[in-house]
């Protein structure tokens, strides 16, 4: 299928296009330069053309999600799927998958429809922290891991608790700060070219991080829990180093449980899936977001549950117009506004880069042809333009058409990095923690899911 | 899936409770279980065909579809009992789809897509206590850990009527009273446990607190635990004092409940459970956990969730989909699915007879003869799921496991035959023919 998609304004900041009036040519599923002849031509007149969405940080399918089903709050995967796809996202990303919870991850993520999904491995230090003590057993940590990233099907490795601590006082002395797992983690990155994301803490972001290539700071909004660390992540993003964020809203959703929800999967501490909304590191978050426009900072809301997908238009118009973000949150002391084409590199092409996916989140030739179509309703108030999608192609096919999904069923994918990398004797052990025999950890791979390499 | 002639199957994954254990080896002879090692009697009981507490008693299997006739049985082909349960379901002003419990994710899904389908109410087999449990977290939230956890890290132990001994056998040796974890070397010499129940169980023997209370007095010893509990304190009996203490001088406890909760006023039960688990955990990290006992329930309350945002019995009967947690009236039924279940073995009486009177058709999707096909009008035979077909489920702790096929399967699955029923009901909505 060859088709155009003609007269529309071009955003799309990697090629630094920002509203020029072009065409753009797909042709087996890719942009291509030109096509001298096509098989249909969709007239752009009045819209804004744009690489479709790809979701990095909000969780979806995490082990425990479907608790929070109990309070009404989330969606079903068949209406998240639909949904992303009616705000232009192709792409979801789920940031936590465990190696016990693998399986359980993957059958929440088949079950959404139309976006193509992939996970991070979330590795628990705790389980190799005597490997990690010694400098001689470094490579064995990263070969295990690279076994373990294939194997669960993942695309990237996320340490969550970039420390070494245990609940038990006897097991006081195998305690690593965070400044040792850093440097251990940074020669496992250095050794093994794995790419590797790190949990933000206050702790994490008061050290002197080096940056470093593939090494990606998560999940930076919520570790705001002072002015000071506001500064300090705005001052090492401005160094160069990459990472994502999650929105806050500026106060707890009305009908929000108050009740806790964590689920414990033998991490130092349980898993939160409803943390308590603290409205100042809202505020720094939101802070962040605008200050940090001009450098490689991706962002996607914290939580479904505080901040579901109805109101993402809601949400970004916090970033583009300053009388929204007035109106929800009072008077934040907050200059200067995102463009949409700073909201377009935030919520695509970084997002593309971080996850390793080379052919989204841009329109150049060769990119997969993921295009989604807005309503051009005046670049001041752009956030209204991303309300909602008026034609969304996925792999060049059309998926929404005038607000609506018509093509429900478009083939799907799953991403995950093929490492090639054999079991040691580290990953035995690691089994040996968990009651499954190792066969039984791995993802097994079910007829009706499409599974796509990424190298 | 082919299976060969003789095979050895290691690591596979036993259907026989919602342990899953995964670490089951198996050898194939001549399309039947030659040997199977680290299997439990659950276990043996499912992929060996045998009676669960007669070993040496063989179940009889289904081999053909049934339709009674006027009193007498008629074997007829799978699409006549298809279309004769279609026309059973839709004539149906209340119908009912009931069980699932004992059957696989696949089964599953395709029996929600059959309930929607005939308007049906979909009642999972242990509403009865699974539905207070869900509306309990729902009051106080959630604090949740997988098996492997609760091995590693608990140090006490509440079983309150709970037998894993009877409902889940080697929970006791995988994870709970004599599991050895990371944390806990020393296994059972290192965890503090109690039980409670209406009967003296073999737990009595095991535990160092066993409270044997009368039928109906369950709620009062729990009300006297939580004022033991509660920092105003109270007049308590010896051995409520004696359980509380317990409770919290752990430093990671855990409270299993089982169907016995089913047996008193089981709202209360489970809301003070659950209330006395949220009380602790303002502490320490305490855990309430459900010991399902068939090996999929789990699996079902995450589809009924994932779908539909609930965990009740959803019933598609009135236009659209309504939710209620208490047990079905079964006086209200007017016909019958019953998938992975045998609910006439608990049935009474009286309900049994007022079912015959009122003519209830009951159909039966079943791999074995059992009360249930004994009763029903038409009988599907299936594969045994996790056995004879692949299939996915869900560990009580929630985390899904694939089952493979250890021995060849003469039969449909029973996904198979929901999936053509869905497809039947659907044509029959719309005044087409099936093709």
């Amino acid at each position: 299928m060859r088709l155009a998609i003609v007269g529309g304004r071009v955003f799309d900041p990697a090629s630094g296009w920002d509203g020029q009036e072009r065409d753009i040519y797909l042709a087996d599923g890719r942009v291509v330069d030109f096509l001298p002849a096509v098989d249909q031509v969709i007239n752009a007149r009045g819209l804004a053309v744009t690489p479709a969405g790809l979701e990095i940080r909000s969780p979806v399918a995490g082990f425990g999600q479907n608790f929070l089903r109990l309070w009404g709050g989330l969606p079903s995967p068949a209406e998240l799927g639909h949904t992303y796809a009616l705000l232009g996202y192709t792409h979801v990303h789920e940031p936590c998958l465990t190696l016990p919870t693998a399986n359980y991850v993957h059958q929440e993520l088949a079950a959404l429809p139309i976006v193509d999904t992939s996970a991070s491995l979330a590795i628990n230090l705790r389980d190799v922290d005597l490997w990690l003590q010694d400098p001689q057993k470094l490579a064995d940590v990263g070969e295990a891991w690279a076994y373990l990233l294939e194997s669960t099907r993942c695309l990237n490795l996320r340490v969550v608790e970039p420390f070494v601590k245990f609940r038990q006082d006897f097991y006081r002395y195998r305690a690593l700060t965070e400044e040792v797992v850093v440097n251990r983690l940074l020669t496992i990155r250095e050794q093994m070219r794995l790419p590797l994301t790190m949990e933000a803490t206050p702790a994490l972001l008061t050290l002197n991080l080096p940056v470093h290539p593939g090494l990606h700071l998560s999940g930076l909004g919520a570790a705001l829990t002072d002015e000071a660390l506001l500064d300090r992540a705005l001052h090492l993003l401005a160094t160069g180093l990459t990472a994502d964020m999650g929105l806050l809203p500026p106060a707890p959703r009305p009908g929000f449980p108050s009740r806790p929800v964590q689920v414990d999967l033998g991490w130092f501490q349980p898993f939160d899936l409803l943390p308590e909304l603290e409205p100042q590191v809202a505020r720094r978050a939101l802070r962040l977001a605008v200050q940090g426009k001009e450098w490689r900072l991706a962002f996607s809301v914290a939580s479904l549950l505080s901040l579901p997908l109805s109101s993402f238009s809601q949400v970004f118009a916090w970033l583009g117009d300053a009388a929204s973000r007035r109106r929800d949150w009072g008077d934040v002391q907050l200059e200067g506004t995102h463009s949409f084409t700073d909201w377009l590199r935030a919520t695509r092409l970084l997002p593309a880069q971080y996850l390793g996916l080379t052919d989204r989140g841009h329109l150049q030739p060769g990119a997969r042809g993921d295009v989604a179509l807005y309503d051009l309703l005046g670049s001041d108030t752009w956030a209204k333009n991303c309300q909602r999608c008026r034609l969304l192609f996925k792999a060049g096919e059309l998926v929404v058409h005038n607000y609506e999904v018509v093509q429900p069923h478009v083939a799907k994918a799953t991403y995950y990095r093929r490492t090639q990398a054999v079991p040691n004797k580290l990953v035995a052990d690691l089994c040996q923690y968990r009651s499954l025999r190792p066969e039984n950890l791995q993802v097994r791979v079910q007829p009706h899911q499409h599974w796509q390499q990424v190298a | 899936m082919r299976i060969p002639l003789e095979a050895r199957i290691e690591s596979a994954v036993c259907p026989g409770c919602a342990c899953l254990c995964d670490d089951i080896d198996v050898t194939v002879v001549d399309g039947r279980v030659y040997q199977a090692a680290n299997i439990c009697l659950w276990g043996a009981s499912k992929v060996l065909g045998h009676k669960r507490f007669h070993p040496k008693k063989e179940r009889r299997r289904l081999a053909q579809p049934l339709i009674r006739h006027r009193g007498r049985w008629q074997t007829v082909s799978v699409d006549a009992a298809i279309d004769r349960t279609a026309e059973i379901l839709i004539k149906a002003r209340q119908p009912v789809v009931y069980g699932l419990t004992n059957a696989g994710c696949g089964a599953q899904a395709a029996a929600l897509q059959v309930a929607r389908q005939a308007q049906a109410r979909l009642e999972p087999a242990d509403l009865a206590w699974k539905a207070p449990y869900y509306q309990s977290l729902k009051k106080y939230g959630v604090f949740w850990a997988t098996l492997e956890v609760i091995r590693d890290e608990a140090d006490t132990l509440v079983f309150w009527g709970a037998n894993p001994l009877h409902s889940c056998p080697r929970h006791v040796v995988r994870y709970s009273i004599f599991a050895r974890g990371r944390f806990t070397e020393r296994g059972y010499d290192e965890r503090r446990l109690a039980a409670v129940d209406i009967h003296r169980t073999e737990l009595a023997d095991l535990v160092e607190l066993f409270l044997q209370v009368e039928p109906g007095q369950e709620l009062s010893l729990l009300q006297e635990v939580l004022t033991a509990t509660a920092a105003a304190g109270g007049a308590v009996s010896k051995k409520a004092r004696r359980l509380a203490a317990m409770l919290q001088e752990a430093h990671y406890g855990v409270i299993f409940f089982g169907r016995g909760v089913s047996y008193g006023p089981t709202p209360e039960l489970l809301d003070g459970l659950a209330g006395l688990t949220a009380r602790l955990n303002e502490h320490t990290p305490f855990v309430l956990f459900p010991l399902s006992t068939d090996f999929n329930a789990v699996g079902l309350y995450h589809l009924l969730l994932r779908e539909l945002g609930s965990p009740l019995a959803p019933d598609f009967g009135a236009g659209e989909v309504s939710f209620h947690a208490e047990p079905l009236r079964w006086t209200d039924v007017d016909a019958l699915l019953v998938v992975g279940a045998d609910p006439f073995w608990f049935l009474s009486a009286a309900e049994i007879q007022d079912l015959h009177e009122r003519r209830v058709p009951v159909v039966a999707l079943s791999p074995v003869a059992n009360r249930t096909t004994g009763h029903a009008e038409v009988v599907l035979p299936v594969a045994l799921a996790g056995v004879e077909t692949p299939e996915l489920a869900y560990r009580m702790d929630g985390l899904p496991l694939s089952l493979p096929a250890l021995l060849p399967a003469s039969l449909p699955s029973d996904q198979q035959l929901l999936q053509q029923l869905a497809a039947a009901l659907g044509c029959s909505h719309r005044g087409m023919a099936c093709v």
